[in-house]
């Protein structure tokens, strides 16, 4: 699962950004610093590969706007 | 990196500290509380309270949830993980928290089956995985963690996983940063708030802290850049005698939060009459426990746990730093008896706790940094 490199996974405000690579009903696999994870998405669905995610535990959070 | 490289330039650094020189009166010192321990580290990681104008002070907050767990509660975990046939399951920081009986690291060196996840739902899979054994997860965080036990609890239901459970520790943020307002002799003129948290709850709890204390909320991120930027707007807010609640992480938090995330919580945890925090005492309506529905999944009710309210160390001076009485280097152990090898207090063992923060980055530093404009 997704871990902070320089942080403590414990803390509620450690999470990190994911882009979304594909969905299969409530996991979707995502990829942070080019690894592949899955993480649950019944929060933030409907998912759809490209997007960026907020992520936490295991859970995306919410989705990240675009801001370019 | 995109969304990386943009909050650490030195640059937008000294162009933002620039500005808040400009706007700080000499003399007039503003203590600013961090809430969240991850704003901690990245204040101390990045050398910010160097780079800040010498009124600008960073007082840290308790919004590190290792932090808070009473010894007691460590106890009660390893008095599950100690049972015959416990798989039990925790993140990694909670492992070195010291209880009554020493920590869940010596539990599992005395032949405990105590490991190791990232997220609940991995525990879920190492109950799927160990169905002769009880898996129980260690289930501590704040609002951004709560949405993760509480998607992982729907799962069990569902899935009829009857050798899972959780040891529910959640807590919630707007209760302890009550209790610090209210504490007598409280010199705070703002808060920097928790950015993730506020993802999940959103930025209106925060309304009380303007309407009924008078003082400046800025949510904010975790880049260095966030942080100086939060800064900014909570300098500004004080120069121009505004007192309100703003967004500076507007590219994850929305005002209304994840109501999703919400409805899960609500839907599997209720509220406690009352937790007892470290260094803040017991705080009525502060934590979260497992619906009567999820009994069933519910450690505190499947085990006989001992229960027993365990007195922090005398030497250790948590308490005082969670609440931003003492820097923590002002601890009389902090560095000495009390490292991050052998700490004393929960606030040397995780990287988010302060006392950590400071030894890992802060405690070589004497003067204050002279950082050309």
């Amino acid at each position: 699962m997704i871990v902070d490199r320089d942080g403590c996974v414990t803390c509620s405000d450690v999470a990190v950004t994911a882009l979304v690579v594909s969905v299969t009903g409530q996991t979707a696999t995502v990829e942070v610093d080019g690894r592949q994870e899955q993480v649950a998405v019944e929060l933030v669905a409907p998912v759809l590969a490209g997007e960026r995610l907020l992520c936490h535990a295991g859970i995306a959070l919410t989705r990240l706007e675009d801001e370019s | 990196m995109k969304y990386v490289d943009e909050y650490r330039s030195a640059e937008t650094a000294r162009r933002l500290t620039r500005e808040m020189a400009s706007l700080v009166e000499p003399g007039r010192t503003m203590r600013v509380m961090e809430v969240c321990g991850g704003h901690t580290h990245t204040i101390y990681r990045h050398g910010l309270e160097g780079l800040v104008p010498p009124e600008v002070e960073f007082v840290h907050g308790p919004g590190c949830p290792v932090c808070v767990i009473p010894m007691g509660r460590v106890d009660d975990a390893i008095s599950i993980a100690e049972r015959p046939n416990v798989i039990f399951t925790t993140f990694g920081d909670m492992l070195r928290v010291p209880g009554g009986r020493g920590s869940l690291l010596e539990a599992k060196a005395r032949g405990a089956d105590v490991r190791m996840v990232y997220s609940p739902l991995d525990a879920l899979d190492i109950a799927r995985q160990n169905p002769d054994r009880n898996v129980v997860f260690f289930a501590v965080g704040f609002e951004t963690t709560a949405p993760a036990t509480a998607v992982t609890m729907l799962r069990a239901r569902d899935d009829g996983l009857r050798n899972f459970s959780a040891f529910c520790n959640h807590v919630t943020i707007v209760p302890p940063l009550r209790a610090i307002l209210d504490s007598p002799g409280l010199k705070l003129d703002a808060f920097i708030a928790p950015g993730h948290v506020s993802t999940v709850i959103g930025t209106h709890p925060y309304d009380f802290i303007p309407s009924e204390y008078g003082k400046p909320v800025v949510v904010a991120a975790f880049e260095p850049i966030d942080i100086l930027l939060a800064t900014l707007m909570v300098v500004r807010q004080l120069r121009e005698g505004r007192c309100d609640v703003e967004n500076q992480y507007t590219r994850v938090v929305r005002p209304e939060g994840n109501a999703r995330a919400q409805e899960v919580i609500a839907e599997t945890m209720e509220l406690r009459e009352t937790f007892e925090w470290r260094g803040l005492g017991s705080i009525p309506e502060s934590a979260l426990r497992l619906r009567p529905e999820f009994a069933d999944w519910d450690a505190e009710v499947r085990f006989d746990l001992p229960g027993v309210r365990v007195a922090d160390p005398k030497a250790c001076q948590c308490g005082e730093v969670l609440i931003g009485a003492i820097k923590p280097q002002e601890c009389r152990v902090f560095g000495t008896a009390c490292t991050p090898e052998t700490p004393i207090g929960t606030c040397m063992v995780s990287s988010e706790g302060a006392c950590a923060a400071y030894y890992a980055y802060g405690r070589l530093a004497g003067e204050r940094d002279v950082v050309p404009a």
